[in-house]
């Protein structure tokens, strides 16, 4: 089936084309972002349980783009009514006055940005999915996933392990999204889920936490056949009890897809966001067209080169999805861009605009970010390293895009020693080092690839969006503690 | 959102067959202003009303209790407002969670209404302190964004419960570049409080300001192996929240923690209190979120465990009948000076990419992006490399000032000191 549209937003967008008219008496530019989106998430554990219909992405709101004398304003808000747009007019400019009185009076000069363009585009979209999430039978999921906690920790103790608790989670949001200007009728609609399942067990010295997760851009099937995560749960719990710490040092190292997702975002994919370029707080600006990786390094940034939990049809200013080669055998080609940046920079938007919400401000940001397959086999990679470790999971990462350094938080480390897996753990790993360095120790690549879609990614410390990143299995060489 | 709008959902909740219920009434108003160097990149203003709802049902005659929740848009209509309600009935029934109560009315609902935040006057303050820092020719403020609202939140629940809080919260986020010889860095800093306090808000970015014209002087961070490392800055707040997070009676309930009440858990001197309000806090609202009163209460007493907190229902669990979320708390007990704590050698970390630590494992990790390493008298910036290691062996030796400092809702020692981490060199 296809996810279809809200009818909320349809029955409100006649009143926001009338506000954007009212609103073009005053301002050179208008654009609204109007959202409905809906979801749910079900957890259940041994211990716990909860059910909501709200997901971080579920939300109902409208922000208001206005742009007068160099100047670009917003105004976001909830609750409009279609048969008060004069009234709505009338509060967002006399809001965004006070706000100018105050900046005159400060004496605050603005970053003058040259107005948008609004070329006529419309575009509706309500992409195949299975089931909505809407529709779902909570208590038939509720029922699967307390069968699958309960299987998990009798498998777990089967097993020998001192296992805690057993959680699994779901969520499945559908996202609307309704972008007006004078010219423009944007409308899209899609469902994306998400799943985690997770062993809470208790060792000799601590106790750890394994877990495992999914995402697609479809509906609630993903969770049909959820037990099938139990093995590899209890495998990671069972490898975290007997993990050691590492010896610090640098290390060749294998890192599995999920891992070459984690370099990918925290490496080039912030390293490379162009709203950064125009603040000059990315290296990147001056290293396009140079050398930023070995020659089999080839990188793909976009809503359209995968197809996970950030793959839409249109961002969050309106412009249509795009498929970006950021990094092509080694060389830095280019980046991804918001509209207003790439005014600023004189070059195209890329379709990487996006808000937290509604009711903040867009950022140039990833959707996915992945490294392209090369050519060997796993096995090849792991009996060609003398010494290292093949790293499996992630905890976190922090990008470093002033300075290309890079620290991610890695959550288990398998020996391989002359080319064979030893069987011993290592956990937690915090891998730094300086990202042209890391990309250019990439000395093999495997033939196959995975996303990973259920994080969220932070800008700074802030502004959660959905990204999903992955790849193949890299070998290289990096710093680990 | 309407009082109108707000009776009527209550009406339908009372008729719709849940046993209780809870619904929160959320205002944010906010004024917002970007900057790059220090003109405006855009300035925006948000009003955003919702209602959070909760509905609870009675399952096997009282044996479990389930709930499921929904937010509500205020343009909803009654119709729909219903039919969202009805399907968290029905969620509900399905969620069979241990029995637990509600909140009761604690009896001193009327909190005074603090006066309306003055939104002009404060936005004011913050643009003119983030022009009037010491910047030089070559230390400098790249971009900052300026984050100032007013929240207004309105609780009621079945039980009786009908409290408002209204509280203001500001964030400034800065970055400062330093420069020299055509080499540039830069330093992050992320500043929440109630309203401005200029005077706070300069002496930390100033501080950022100092820190980078050292990271422009900074080596590769040697492979020390193990070292002491003093912490004094922002980031030795994650080493406090562990201590509080090991306390959370959803942490104990789950398994997450395995701290008992009575348990040393901390350095013997080490007091640790949830406190009602710090000053400027962003966080000094009179009730948590499901109506709970905060109050000061001592959690950490010279390193012994004392008291849970949390949230209602996993607190119930471990009958605990008037707990609450924390949000401010204030540690103390250190009986040396910064400046004992900082003899001998060391390594002062002052700015990482990200300092975490585990609050169920317990393991601590950060890329190093700005320290001093103090060896033999001699004071070295250093950049790159990482620490880690594990509180439940670094907290038996862990040292701490007898100043404080405040980081927005924490009041914590302005100078912590571990023995024996693991210094990864880059």
């Amino acid at each position: 089936m296809n996810a279809p549209f809200s009818p909320y937003l349809a029955r409100i967008a006649p009143g926001l084309k009338e506000l954007i008219s009212l609103l073009r008496q005053r301002y050179d530019y208008v654009s609204v972002l109007s959202t409905d989106s809906t979801g749910f998430q079900v957890s259940i554990s041994q211990r716990a349980k909860s059910v909501s219909r709200d997901t971080l992405c579920t939300e109902r709101g409208t922000v208001v783009r206005v742009y007068r004398d160099g100047l670009y304003a917003e105004s976001a808000f909830t609750g409009f009514d279609p048969a008060e747009a004069e009234k709505t007019c009338a509060s967002i400019c006399a809001e965004l006055d006070e706000q100018l009185d105050l900046l005159r009076e400060c004496g605050v000069e603005p970053y003058e940005t040259a107005v948008l363009p609004d070329e006529p585009q419309t575009i509706f979209t309500e992409m195949e999915t299975g089931r909505m999430p809407e529709d779902e039978d909570i208590s038939a999921l509720v029922d699967r996933l307390t069968a699958v906690s309960d299987r998990g920790m009798e498998q777990g103790k089967a097993r020998g392990l001192n296992l805690i608790d057993f959680t699994v989670r779901a969520s499945s949001t559908h996202i609307c999204k309704l972008f007006l200007t004078g010219n423009r009728d944007l409308r899209q609609s899609y469902v994306y889920s998400e799943g985690m399942a997770a062993a809470l067990v208790a060792g000799e010295e601590k106790t750890d936490f394994a877990y495992t997760s999914e995402s697609e851009r479809f509906g609630p099937e993903l969770f049909d056949h959820v037990e099938d995560r139990i093995p590899e749960v209890l495998r990671v719990a069972k490898d975290l009890v007997s993990a050691e710490r590492v010896e610090p040092g640098e290390y060749e190292v294998i890192t599995s897809p999920e891992v070459t997702g984690l370099i990918a975002h925290e490496a080039f994919g912030h390293g490379v966001e162009m709203d950064m370029f125009v603040k000059g707080r990315a290296l990147g600006a001056d290293y396009i067209g140079r050398r930023v990786g070995s020659d089999l390094v080839t990188m793909h940034e976009g809503a359209l080169c995968a197809e996970d939990t950030s793959s839409y049809a249109f961002d969050d200013e309106g412009t249509p999805a795009g498929d970006v080669t950021e990094i092509d055998h080694g060389i830095l080609r280019t980046g991804i861009c918001d509209a207003l940046s790439a005014l600023r920079l004189g070059t195209k938007p890329t379709g990487n605009g996006k808000r937290q919400n509604f009711s903040h401000k867009v950022y140039t940001r990833m959707t996915n970010t992945v490294f392209d397959s090369g050519s060997s086999t796993l096995e090849e990679m792991i009996a060609s390293v003398r010494k290292g470790y093949l790293l499996e999971g992630m905890q976190s990462g922090m990008e470093d895009p002033k300075h290309w350094g890079i620290q991610c938080i890695i959550d288990r480390g398998y020996e391989i020693i002359d080319g064979k897996l030893t069987g011993k753990v290592v956990s937690p790993l915090v891998m730094t080092g300086y990202v042209p360095d890391l990309l250019g120790s990439v000395s093999m690549i495997s033939s196959d690839r995975k996303v990973f879609g259920a994080g969220y990614c932070g800008k700074g410390y802030k502004e959660w969006v959905k990204t999903a990143q992955g790849g193949p299995y890299l070998k290289a060489k990096v710093r680990l503690g | 959102m309407s009082d109108k709008h707000l009776n009527q959902l209550i009406d339908i909740l009372k008729s719709s067959g849940a046993d209780a219920w809870e619904v929160a009434d959320i205002n944010e108003w906010g004024w917002e202003f970007y900057f790059i160097r220090h003109r405006l990149d855009q300035h925006r203003t948000k009003a955003v009303d919702s209602f959070s709802v909760k509905v609870y049902k009675d399952l096997e005659e009282g044996k479990f209790l389930g709930s499921a929740s929904s937010r509500i848009s205020p343009d909803a209509s009654a119709e729909e407002m219903r039919r969202i309600v009805d399907g968290l009935c029905r969620d509900a029934a399905y969620v069979r969670n241990p029995f637990y109560t509600l909140n009761p009315p604690s009896g001193n609902e009327a909190a005074a209404e603090p006066a309306p935040l003055d939104m002009k006057n404060v936005c004011a303050a913050f643009l003119r302190a983030m022009r009037s820092l010491p910047e030089t020719e070559t230390e400098s403020l790249n971009s900052y964004e300026i984050f100032v609202s007013e929240i207004r939140r309105r609780f009621m629940n079945s039980s009786g419960i009908d409290v408002t809080s209204v509280y203001p919260s500001s964030m400034v986020e800065a970055v400062v570049n330093a420069r020299k010889d055509g080499h540039e860095i830069e330093l992050y800093r992320m500043l929440k409080s109630g309203t401005c306090d200029p005077a706070q808000l300069i002496k930390e970015l100033t501080e950022a300001l100092t820190s980078g014209r050292d990271k422009l002087a900074a080596s590769p961070t040697p492979a020390l192996e193990k070292a002491d490392v003093v912490f004094s800055t922002d980031p030795a707040r994650e080493l406090y929240c562990y201590f509080l997070s090991r306390l959370d009676t959803a942490m104990v309930y789950r398994g997450m923690s395995d701290w008992k009440i009575g348990d040393i858990v901390a350095p013997e001197n080490l007091t640790l209190q949830a406190v009602r309000t710090l000053p400027n806090s962003s966080w000094n609202t009179p009730y948590d979120e499901e109506g709970a009163p905060i109050r000061d209460l001592v959690l950490i007493d010279h390193g012994k465990a004392v008291s849970y907190w949390g949230r209602r229902q996993f607190s119930q669990y471990m009958k605990l009948d008037s707990s609450f979320d924390v949000y401010n708390f204030a540690v103390s007990g250190g009986s040396e000076t910064e400046a004992e704590l900082r003899a001998g050698d060391y390594l002062e970390v002052v700015d990482f990419s990200d300092f975490q630590v585990d609050e169920i494992t317990g393991d601590i990790a950060g890329e190093i992006r700005l320290a001093y390493l103090h060896q033999g008298g001699i004071v070295t910036p250093v950049s790159g490399g990482s620490i880690s290691g594990n509180m439940s062996e670094l907290a038996k030796t862990m040292r701490f000032s007898k100043e404080s400092r405040q980081y927005n809702c924490h009041l914590i020692p302005s100078v912590t000191r571990l023995k024996d981490v693991t210094v990864t060199g880059c």
